[in-house]
Order: structure tokens, then C-alpha cells, then sequence
């Protein structure tokens, strides 16, 4: 069956960061460069065709993209400046956008404004919330003492208005739980979606049921040490991701799941494994997020001189998160009440609106479809 | 009584060329013991100052009269030996070569087998050289007028060069008018400038030029005579005789394009909206792209290499089309800048000065590039469904991809291969061309000469030698103008000697030797009812002297006597048990 060529994909593509994509004339410099080639020699080649050619179908049944940790080796050396890694960059874009069965991801990639307005939308509801329900009480003021414990630091779970400790911390675990239910279920059902465009779709696969799980190690392993990331000739980048993404893991386990051990009364000391986890996930994601913001502004490598709008947008709200966290440390143990409530209050309006738009739908989706597409190009393999 | 013989034989090293497989001191031992060699040396360059000066010395010391040189090809050095003999006063036809480089060291690997072949075609050549005869190299005058065959792009720019030097130019056009294929395009590939306003003020100067005498409409029907000497007659609107007289002829002929109807997977004349190119170029022509049905097509598929490199067609590129299929998309681009364009090729070939820019530029103009394969992916055209959204369907396995895809498609435009002309072979015929196997007139040399041809005196110039774009076609006619002129400015040419001589008495009038001659230097004689060779137009290629039932044919420089000779000279070397 022959499959429709369609020059229109171009301008949807357009929106994605993609000028022109005809420079490329096939000459598999690219394919010699990249580590991950593989044994029918076709990446990333292959994936650029389909793009010039506007074979839809055949992009959306393709995990090649995700494969790609964009080195820039291929871009590096490609003799027509046609920019390989870029287009693979713009197309997990683009899936990102076609996995999602909600629009809003092909809203926020395609118009700046919709995500801003999404972004503030979220923020004021928090913030409205937040004062209404969890106000700061007003002993803060008159009776400061009140709120300061036996180290001298902050009572944070005091500092709410007709609210108990324990059960502003319930709160905010319920909350927690809440917002992490919403967005894995948005995620899930994108993956749902990419798993029927690449596995179930193909007619030139038939996986036996047994390889689904005895596969399924892949989908673990690559998620923990994104071990493919490694095998990039430049291994700094996966090392430093790599950072990022634990602390990352360690924060989101200390706040959603162990937050009654994390946001207690007490300030432990510095040696405490509380704070020491604490420390070193924001070690971590500091660490990754200022080396790749410094790369960007420097634009000296091919990786790093394409920065699409939802790149920034990602390192300033994740950036922000960071810093509202760690000043809201800092007050707490300095023993400025109001100073903390206010800064815990920014925290979180950064912190909500930047895990509801990046997770599902955005840039930070990543996290979920890279594993996965290990995991179902493994099962590609399967031929009929 | 014939006089005495004094050979000289000299062999050649050709630095280690030679020297390294063949013992040339061996070979020129054994020469030394024939009879009649005088002497026999060896030297390291024979064709160096020194080299030839050692044989001037010896033709003037040991009053030599005849000299074998082994060393390379006679195509390379034969001239320069001859004209050593020249210098020392000796008949420069008193001289062979024997070829002991690209025959014998450059192929062979035993020392000891190559110098026993060396020896043998040395010893050949000397038994050879005995039966030389001097003969005397001749000239013609020149008659200082030109007669053009065609008046395309290459016709005219010859014209002109020539009108302008101040020399008469007859330019035949067998059309009604000028302009040849460069009338029927619009823009010219790669700057996009019109061809119509490129031609038309060039058809006007050749026109207006007072030493030009254009003949639209005509033929030229009989060409006679050879080299400063020709004659033609031509029939203008089908009849009234004219007869004119020149020196030199340049045929301009140009090309034309391949039925597309033979292409068969395309369809053309069975689907509507399937043009060739050059009907998308009448269109552009006219200022309006648009189906037969006036409408305006979205989808424009244009496919290359139609008749072109592929052995069901033709095996040869075409050359121009490439070029012109981008030049296409652009004029699309700009005509409908809404449409879909597709460029469905076999290979992008975009040689020539801003060519590969051209190529660049197109690419980013929103242009699908989709590959085929010529042996096994040939796309394939049909009518498409009405649900299909579009009014064809072009299907094809896309090599760079390897996917089978179809193309939605409006309006099919078809890169029409070339070929040449049908009266190619005829017009060869008159003037003396041969046709390299695809209607194209082969030129002398395919490096060193490609505008004269095997016929002195006539010279090929434009598509009509190979398909070429306008300014290789105007390169080569002005390069063809240089020689003409430059013949016309000495006013005689040196013709060939070794030519074939009938013995009157023998010969019987069989007319055999006529028929076979390719360059139709025998006439025939029906007073006498004999032969007679033309020695201008005759090449002494030697095919009527043996074909000849009589023997009465003899070819100078080839005779019977100086052949067997040679032969039993190679012959009578025998191999050591």
C-alpha cells in the first residue's frame, strides 16, 4: 500500500522550529557519525526522508526521534548544514503534540501567549487558594515568637490561620497526591496513544504476548540510568542530566510521597538525612540547569545554539522553583516567619503551573517517552 | 633496379617505461644482424632533442633512406619522427614505428617474452620499411565562404563570428524560421534570463549581417567536392534550386525531443492533463499555466529522465533537462504560489556554472525532491479515484526512503529526453559524418578535437553532436569559427597522402568500392566505366582496396607488399624451445 506524500506537514511543522528541509541530500554522513546507529544503518537518516517527504504516518509510528540524545555530532559534520540533531529536537516536539490527545500540547508549543496565559491562569489560582483557604495568621505579626522553635528557625506548619500543623501538612499531602494523580493520568494516556501509534498501529510487527514483559527490563533500566543517553559521544551531558534527573526523582519522592518526614516543624541538623537529600537534589537540578543555561547563552555547540521558546520557558520556571525553595529554606532558618509564608506561597506558584504544563505536555513529557520508546522499539523488533 | 636500402633502427627506454620489461639492448643486437640495417641503437628518450638529433646525424653520416623507431603509439610520436626525417632531408613516409610501450612493456610481465615480442614487431617493421615509397604531401585552396546548416543557437553564433570577421556565411534553416529550440523557451536556466529576447536579437543581426545570405525554409539536398572545395545544392521552399560554393562546412543542426508517448507508464496522450516540457514552456510562453481545462492545477508532479538513462530508451543524460526542471518549480513557484510542486528524479544533476547554486536556491523554495530508481522503481501514473482529492496519482518506490508512495498530482509535466533528428543519418551521409550509435554526429577527437569531425573541412557544432545547454552549443561553435578562420586566413590545407589509387586498367567498373567507402570518395566514371577516387575526401582507410574483387584498388602507404612484408617480418621470429 502506497503511502501519501504530504508537502502540508511542512508548514505544520513550521511552528516547531523546522525553516527548511531540503538541504539534506542523503549522503549518510550523519548515520556515520552517531553512536547509535544501528544495524540497517538508517538513523537518523531515515527519520529526516520522512520529514522531507511529509510521510505523517510514518513519523508518528517512529521512535527514532526519541532515540536521539542530539550530541550534535551529526550536525556537526553534516556537509549541507541540514542539522539532523535539530530536526529530531523539533520533531519530539512535534510527537510530544500528536501523543497528546488533549490539544492544549499543541496549543502551548505552537502559540507563547496561550502557554503565558495558561501559566499565569494556574498561578493566580493557586494564589487566590492559597490566601483564601491557607491564609497567614495574624500572630506573625504581634506575638512572632509564637512561630519560631526550639532552633530558631520557622515553625512552617504554624503559620496558617485556623488550620492545625498536622493537618495543613495533610493538606498539602492531598494536594500533592491530587496533582500527581491528574498529571500521570494525562501522561499515561498520552503513552497510551504514542504505544497505539508505534506498536499497535504497525503492520509490520507482531509481538507475542510473553515479549511485552520480558522486554518490559528495558523500559526500568533506561529510565533509571538512561544508559543510551551514555553511550553519546560526549558523556558529560548524560552524566550532568543524569544528576538533574535523580535529585529531581528525590524531591518529587520527599514531597509527594514522604512529605510528613520532609516539611516537619523541627529543623534537623545539617547532617540530617533529610537535608542531606534535600541538598543534594538541589545540588543536582542546580548544577544540570545552570551548565545548560550558560551553554545556551554561549551557543557554542550545535545542541545548544537552537533554543526554542519552551526551552527557556523551562529553565526559567524550573530555575525559579529552585530559587523560591531554597530562600524559603533560608528564611525558615533564619526565623523569618512572614518572609517564609510568602516565599513558600511563590514557591508553590511556580512550582504548580511549571509541573501542570511541562509534565503532560510539554517539554518535561520527555521523562516518560524516552524510557518507553527503548521499550517499544524493542518491541518493534518483533517482525511478523 | 631499386636502389640500395639503408635502415636505421632505434630503440627506445622511454626512460623505464620501456626499458624495464624489454631488453632493448637484446632487440637491438638482433636488429644489428638483418640484413640491410645499417645500424641499430638504443637511447634512453628517442622522441627527446637529443634523440631525434642522433637520427639526423646518422641519415646524414650512413646516408641512411629508411627508419624504424620502437618506442610508444605511433598516434603519439609518429608525427614528430616524421618530421625528424623531414629535417634531415629524407621522404618523412620512409619511416615506421613499432609500438613496444603500450603493446609490449605496459602489458606484459616476463622480461624474457616481452623482448621476443619486441623483437618481432621491430623485425616487422623493418622488413616493412624496405618497401616505403616517398610520397609527397598536397594543399588546396580555400574558397573563404562558410555554409551553416542550422540555424538555432550554434548556427547563428557561427554566422555572426564569422559575417563579423568579414567572410561570406550561407546559413540553411530547414524550418521557417531562426531560433531552433532556444525560440521555444521562455526563461533560460540558471539566472532566469528570457531566452526570447537572447535569440531574437541575434536572429535580427544574422538577419540585417550584408555577409550573411540566410535560406529559411530549406534544404540542403546535395553536398559534393571536399575541404576549400565543396559544393552544395539547396532546395528553398521545397523547390527552386540554389547551388552555392564555400570551403568549409559546420553543421548545426541541433536535436529534438523523444516522443513521450513511448514512455509508456507515463501516459501521455491518454491522461489529459500529462504535458511535456516543452508544452509547459509554450504555456509560459503565453503567460498562463493551467490545465486543458483552464483550470489551475494544485498538485504539479514534474518527472525527469523521460527517455533519458535507461537502456529501454536511451542510455545517455540528456544534459539540459535537470536544470530545466528546476528552472520549472521556480516559474511554478512564482505562476502558483499556492500549488504543491514535486521534482520526481532519477539523479540531480546539476553540473555547469551556477548550476549547483540554482539547485540550492530551488530546494528552498518549497519544492518535494522524491528519487526513483531507473531499473526497478520507474514511477507509474493513473487516473486517481474521486475520493482521492486530486486528479492522478503518480506511484513510486522512493529510493532514498525505500517506501512505496504515491504522489496527489494535477498536472504531470514530462523532462522530455533528446535525440537526433531523423534526417541525421542522411545529412551524415551528404557530409560525410558517421552518427555515434544515437543519431549524434561524432566529433574527431572526444578530448582533443571536438568540434572537427573525421571529414576535413566539416566541422559539428551544438546539440547535434550531444545535447548540450547554450553556452557549451555557443562555446563550441565559436571554437569551430577559430578553425575555419584560421584555414581561411593560410588559404590552402595540407591533405592526406596515403590515399587509395585505382589501376584503371584492372579495374571493371564493378562499383563495389563505391558502396563501402564511408567518406563517398569514389565516384564513378560512366564514360570510362571505372572508378575514380576523390585523394581529397579519401582517408586511405583501405576498405575499397579490399574489397576490391579485381585488386585494381591500391592504398598508398598500405600496400599489399609493404603488409606481407611485415607480417612475414613478424613471423619469422620463433620462440626458443
Amino acid at each position: 500500500m502506497a503511502t501519501r506524500v504530504d508537502p502540508e506537514l511542512k508548514k505544520d511543522l513550521k511552528k516547531f522550529g523546522i525553516e527548511e528541509w531540503n538541504e539534506c541530500y542523503h549522503c549518510g554522513v550523519c548515520t556515520a557519525m552517531c553512536t547509535h546507529t544501528d544495524k540497517d544503518v538508517t538513523f537518523p537518516r531515515k527519520t529526516i526522508r520522512f520529514l522531507q517527504m511529509g510521510l505523517k504516518d510514518r513519523l508518528i509510528s517512529n521512535v527514532d526521534p526519541w532515540l536521539c540524545y542530539y550530541c550534535g555530532s551529526c550536525s556537526d559534520q553534516c556537509p549541507r548544514n541540514a542539522n539532523p540533531g535539530e530536526r529530531m529536537m523539533v520533531l519530539r516536539r512535534y510527537l510530544t503534540t500528536v501523543y497528546d490527545w488533549t490539544g492544549l500540547s499543541k496549543k502551548f508549543y505552537t502559540s507563547k501567549t496561550w502557554e503565558f496565559f495558561f501559566l499565569m491562569f494556574i498561578a493566580v489560582m493557586v494564589a487566590t487558594a492559597f490566601l483564601i483557604f491557607l491564609p497567614l495568621s495574624g500572630e506573625v505579626f504581634t506575638n512572632p515568637e509564637l512561630f519560631i522553635n526550639a532552633q530558631g528557625g520557622v515553625k512552617l506548619n504554624h503559620l496558617i490561620d485556623g488550620v492545625a500543623p498536622d493537618q495543613f501538612v495533610r493538606i498539602i499531602e492531598i494536594f500533592d497526591w491530587s496533582m500527581a494523580a491528574v498529571v500521570a493520568g494525562l501522561l499515561i494516556s498520552n503513552i497510551v496513544r504514542m504505544f497505539y501509534f508505534v506498536v499497535l498501529r504497525d503492520k509490520t510487527i507482531k509481538v507475542p504476548f510473553y515479549a511485552y514483559f520480558t522486554e518490559l527490563w528495558h523500559l526500568v533500566w533506561h529510565f533509571a540510568t538512561q544508559a543510551r543517553f551514555s553511550k553519546c559521544e560526549d558523556r558529560n551531558y548524560w552524566l550532568g542530566h543524569w544528576l538533574l534527573m535523580s535529585g529531581y526523582t528525590i524531591m518529587f519522592i520527599m514531597i509527594v510521597v514522604a512529605l510528613p518526614q520532609f516539611q516537619i516543624e523541627e529543623i534537623k541538623e545539617w547532617y540530617h538525612w533529610q537535608r542531606l537529600l534535600g541538598y543534594y537534589a538541589t545540588f543536582g537540578i542546580l548544577f544540570f540547569l545552570i551548565y545548560v543555561t550558560i551553554k545556551r547563552i554561549n551557543r557554542e555547540d550545535v545542541k545548544s545554539k537552537y533554543t526554542h521558546s519552551s526551552d527557556w520557558l523551562f529553565i526559567i520556571m524550573l530555575g525559579l522553583t529552585v530559587l523560591t525553595g531554597i530562600l524559603t529554606h533560608v528564611f525558615r532558618i533564619y526565623g523569618w516567619p512572614a518572609t517564609t509564608y510568602v516565599m513558600y506561597l511563590l514557591h508553590l506558584i511556580v512550582l504548580i503551573p511549571m509541573i501542570l504544563v511541562e509534565v503532560p505536555f510539554s517539554k518535561w513529557s520527555h521523562l516518560a517517552y524516552r524510557p518507553f520508546a527503548v521499550y517499544f522499539d524493542q518491541l518493534k523488533q518483533y517482525k511478523v | 633496379m631499386r636502389e640500395e636500402i639503408r635502415i636505421g633502427v632505434y630503440i627506445c627506454w622511454c626512460g623505464n617505461n620501456i626499458a624495464k620489461m624489454v631488453d632493448v639492448e637484446a632487440v637491438s643486437k638482433e636488429m644489428q644482424k638483418l640484413p640491410d640495417v645499417v645500424i641499430s641503437r638504443t637511447y634512453k628518450y628517442m622522441c627527446s632533442d637529443p634523440g631525434q638529433d642522433l637520427i639526423i646525424t646518422d641519415i646524414k653520416e650512413q646516408r641512411l633512406n629508411r627508419v624504424v623507431v620502437a618506442a610508444c603509439s605511433p598516434r603519439i610520436h609518429e608525427s614528430t619522427f616524421r618530421k625528424t626525417l623531414s629535417s634531415a632531408g629524407l621522404n618523412p613516409y620512409l619511416f615506421q614505428m613499432a609500438n613496444i610501450r603500450e603493446q609490449v612493456s605496459w602489458v606484459h610481465s616476463s622480461r624474457e617474452e616481452a623482448t621476443l615480442k619486441a623483437v618481432s614487431l621491430v623485425q616487422g617493421a623493418v622488413e616493412r620499411v624496405k618497401w616505403h615509397e616517398p610520397l609527397e604531401k598536397r594543399t588546396v585552396e580555400v574558397n573563404p565562404a562558410t555554409l551553416i546548416i542550422g540555424g538555432g543557437i550554434s548556427g547563428i553564433s557561427a554566422a555572426l563570428e564569422i559575417a563579423d570577421a568579414g567572410k561570406q556565411v550561407y546559413l540553411v534553416e530547414k524550418q521557417e524560421n531562426m531560433g531552433g529550440k532556444v525560440a521555444c523557451i521562455d526563461l533560460t536556466y540558471p539566472h532566469l534570463y528570457s531566452g526570447q529576447q537572447l535569440i531574437h536579437s541575434k536572429i535580427d543581426q544574422t538577419r540585417s549581417h550584408s555577409n550573411i545570405d540566410v535560406f529559411q525554409n530549406s534544404e540542403v539536398k546535395k553536398i559534393s567536392g571536399y575541404i576549400g572545395n565543396f559544393e552544395a545544392e539547396v532546395a528553398r521552399n521545397g523547390q527552386e534550386d540554389i547551388e552555392l560554393i564555400f570551403g568549409n562546412i559546420i553543421v548545426a543542426t541541433g536535436l529534438k525531443t523523444i516522443d513521450a508517448a513511448k514512455v509508456e507508464n507515463y501516459q501521455y496522450g491518454k491522461l489529459t492533463d500529462v504535458f511535456t516540457s516543452f508544452e509547459l514552456e509554450e504555456m509560459f510562453l503565453k503567460g498562463k499555466v493551467a490545465k486543458k481545462d483552464g483550470g489551475i492545477p494544485k498538485n504539479v508532479v514534474i518527472i525527469h529522465c523521460v527517455g533519458s538513462r535507461n537502456t529501454n530508451y536511451h542510455e545517455y543524460c540528456s544534459r539540459t533537462c535537470c536544470m530545466t526542471a528546476l528552472k520549472y518549480a521556480n516559474q511554478l513557484r512564482s505562476a502558483l504560489p499556492d500549488s504543491n510542486i514535486y521534482q520526481v528524479y532519477s539523479d540531480m544533476r546539476a553540473i555547469g556554472k551556477a548550476c549547483e547554486e540554482l539547485y540550492t536556491s530551488t530546494a528552498g523554495r518549497d519544492v518535494m525532491f522524491l528519487s526513483f530508481d531507473q531499473q526497478d522503481g520507474m514511477p507509474q501514473l493513473r487516473k486517481a479515484d474521486p475520493e482521492d482529492d486530486c486528479e492522478m496519482l503518480v506511484e513510486m518506490d522512493e529510493k532514498l526512503s525505500g517506501e512505496t508512495i504515491e504522489i496527489p498530482a494535477d498536472m504531470v509535466v514530462l523532462m522530455v529526453g533528446m535525440e537526433g533528428h531523423d534526417e541525421a543519418r542522411e545529412l551524415g551521409r551528404m557530409t560525410g559524418l558517421s552518427l555515434c550509435g544515437n543519431e549524434f554526429y561524432i566529433e574527431k577527437h572526444p578530448k582533443l578535437d571536438p568540434v572537427a569531425t573525421t571529414t576535413d573541412g566539416v566541422y559539428v557544432v551544438g546539440s547535434c553532436q550531444s545535447p548540450k545547454d547554450i553556452p557549451d552549443s555557443i562555446s563550441q561553435a565559436k571554437a569551430a569559427v577559430a578553425r575555419i578562420l584560421a584555414t581561411i586566413n593560410v588559404g590552402s590545407v595540407e591533405v592526406e597522402v596515403t590515399t587509395a589509387v585505382v589501376n584503371e586498367e584492372a579495374c571493371c567498373g564493378c562499383q563495389t568500392c563505391v558502396k563501402v567507402c564511408p567518406y563517398t570518395a569514389i565516384s564513378f566514371d560512366e564514360e570510362k566505366k571505372i572508378s575514380v577516387v576523390n585523394e581529397i575526401l579519401c582517408k586511405g582507410c583501405g576498405t575499397c582496396g579490399s574489397t576490391c574483387p579485381n585488386g585494381a584498388i591500391r592504398s598508398r602507404h598500405f600496400t599489399d607488399k609493404q603488409i606481407l612484408s611485415q607480417i612475414e617480418g613478424l613471423m619469422s621470429i620463433h620462440k626458443p624451445e
